[in-house]
């Protein structure tokens, strides 16, 4: 194995104008050179090595777009040090972009009103790929996904599922080195993600290709992942195998309820009989997180409906949400 | 093998735009409701002159090369500024500067299939059509050959002037005034909706100054002369080229200065 990405004390700073209130302030922010700075990543440094799927984590606007574009060469560093296939990313652009595949959330990169075959042609020639070496890859997309029906569709008539499935086998159909995924599976129903899920795997797995997933679905990480990398507010939080965090969040589920009366209220009420429990409220929800080794989800739920009247309920694994609130809370060693 | 990318991207785009035959249709019906209006209008014109012609241009002559000038309109349009405009206000941009290509070549080639498209079924049949009708006003000899030298450059120019306005989206993010600003401009000093001559002397020489003309004045000049001389035809043709090379150059420097606004930045 050898090191893919390198990134050290890595820093991006953005300047943006302070905008004032109303239409005065609308007005005067047209003369203003009143600029703050903002610090979207904050001295991050990782080594990472071919063939790696990592899982990027942290919760909106924690810098992960912005590294991502920094490791594709569209963003220039503030400062620190980027290197991906040993060449500078932002300063060789053209000549980093033929070793990469990107897919980026909600974006496709597909040619829409083209039958998804016409795409991967053009590709093909974009990026100067072999008949061989093409035909190839389309025998093992075949062998993989259900393809034939995918290639004479036009790509605007698909579903999200397909599109996102089809921009993935885009993504690598020049076997690429590095793949980005920005959260694949936004959007998809259960089983659509768990074929992307598995697509993502075998590809990694027969291409040796690396991965850099971005996600807020802690099943992609669990899925994919054997690495885990956590940013917050631009700085890095975490950076190790992912058994090491389950031994910290694996036992926790959240236990979600809707009882009789008004919400707020009656979480106040049940924070009292359950002092143990963080207890939460939102406009549907009452959560409560239930650490499964201290104490069965069953047994809260029992002790709860003695004296509430719940209506719904809901069991779900921690977020990524509330790993970031639990590893700012009490820190990972 | 390089330019099989280029050529790629122009049949996709090709391909797209038959994609949606209605638009064509619905396009080409515009056409014929503005080419009646051009009519009635210069009609008008000729018939408060008084006189049978005008600033040197018969009726004839003036529709001839209005309805040519609107059929090269549509054939060279781009929607280069929309494009840009669009991509960088989305951040799909992003997908863009990462193809392994430099991207005013690539928004260009991406474009290209329009022309053809645009060549065949709107230029092509209205240059029939007007040939056809006014018996042997356009010249069919060695003039076409250099009206379509003098295309391609004016597509160069056309092409670099689009990318310059939209590349100043970096820095407003909103490119709806700018465009319609770029717009009346181009098609008023380039003679696409009134002919150069009818403008006043001093005018018309500053047009003459500026890269504009080069873009359907010069091409249609060079189809409606039928014996050009040599030196006239050379001046032409120079200046559009000295044109082109300018402004290719300048807006690669721009794109090259705005791009880093971009990576620094983040758009």
């Amino acid at each position: 194995m050898s090191a893919i990405i390198e990134i050290k004390d890595l820093t991006k700073e953005f300047k943006v104008l302070n905008r004032r209130e109303g239409l005065k302030g609308s007005i005067k922010d047209l003369f203003s050179r009143n600029y703050k700075t903002v610090r979207a990543v904050d001295n991050i440094s990782m080594t990472i090595q071919q063939g790696e799927i990592v899982g990027y984590l942290g919760p909106n606007g924690a810098g992960k777009s912005t590294t991502i574009k920094m490791m594709t060469g569209v963003l220039e560093p503030t400062s620190g040090e980027i290197r991906t296939n040993g060449i500078v990313p932002y300063a060789n652009r053209a000549r980093n972009a033929q070793e990469i595949g990107v897919v980026f959330g909600q974006r496709s990169q597909l040619w829409w009103a083209l039958p998804l075959v016409e795409s991967f042609k053009i590709l093909k020639d974009i990026y100067q790929i072999p008949d061989e070496k093409y035909n190839s890859m389309l025998e093992l997309y075949g062998s993989l996904v259900d393809l034939e029906p995918l290639l004479h569709k036009p790509v605007r008539q698909m579903s999200l599922g397909q599109r996102t499935l089809s921009d993935i086998l885009a993504a690598f159909l020049h076997d690429p080195k590095i793949v980005f995924l920005d959260e694949p599976t936004i959007g998809l129903d259960v089983s659509m993600k768990s074929k992307i899920r598995k697509l993502i795997q075998a590809l990694n797995k027969e291409k040796n290709t690396t991965v850099i997933l971005t996600t807020h679905d802690m099943g992609d990480v669990d899925a994919l992942c054997r690495r885990i990398v956590i940013i917050d507010k631009g700085k890095m939080l975490y950076d190790n195998d992912i058994e090491h965090l389950k031994s910290f969040f694996g036992s926790y589920r959240t236990l979600k309820i809707r009882p009789d009366g008004e919400l707020s209220a009656q979480a106040e009420l049940i924070g009292k009989e359950l002092p143990n429990f963080s207890v939460t409220a939102d406009d549907e929800w009452i959560a409560i997180l239930v650490d499964e080794d201290k104490s069965k989800v069953i047994d809260v739920l029992g002790q709860l409906q003695k004296s509430h009247k719940i209506k719904d309920m809901q069991l779900e694994e921690i977020s990524t949400e509330e790993v970031i609130k639990k590893i700012y809370e009490e820190g990972v060693s | 093998m390089k330019l099989k990318k280029h050529i790629t991207l122009t049949k996709a785009g090709i391909m797209e735009s038959l994609q949606f035959r209605l638009g064509t249709f619905v396009m080409a019906l515009g056409n014929i409701l503005y080419l009646i209006v051009v009519y009635y209008l210069w009609k008008a014109i000729y018939a408060s002159a008084g006189t049978d012609s005008v600033n040197g241009m018969t009726f004839s002559d003036t529709l001839i090369y209005l309805v040519l000038a609107t059929a090269l309109f549509n054939f060279m349009e781009m929607y280069t500024v929309w494009e840009m405009g669009r991509s960088i206000q989305s951040g799909k941009i992003v997908l863009e500067l990462l193809k392994p290509m430099e991207y005013r070549s690539y928004l260009f080639w991406s474009n290209s299939g329009a022309f053809v498209t645009n060549f065949v079924f709107t230029f092509l049949p209205t240059f029939i059509a007007v040939a056809l009708v006014t018996h042997g006003a356009i010249h069919m000899g060695l003039n076409l050959l250099f009206f379509l030298i003098s295309v391609i450059i004016a597509i160069s120019i056309n092409y670099s002037i689009n990318f310059i306005v939209g590349t100043i989206c970096v820095y407003t993010e909103s490119i709806w005034g700018i465009n319609i600003m770029k717009q009346v401009i181009v098609l008023l000093l380039s003679g696409a909706t009134i002919p150069l001559a009818f403008f006043p002397e001093t005018f018309r020489k500053i047009t003459y100054y500026l890269p504009f003309q080069s873009i359907y004045n010069a091409p249609l000049s060079i189809l409606l002369n039928a014996h050009p001389e040599p030196k006239e035809l050379l001046v032409t043709i120079g200046t559009q080229l000295i044109w082109a090379a300018v402004l290719m150059i300048l807006s690669k420097l721009f794109w090259k200065v705005s791009l880093r606004q971009i990576t620094v930045n983040g758009g």
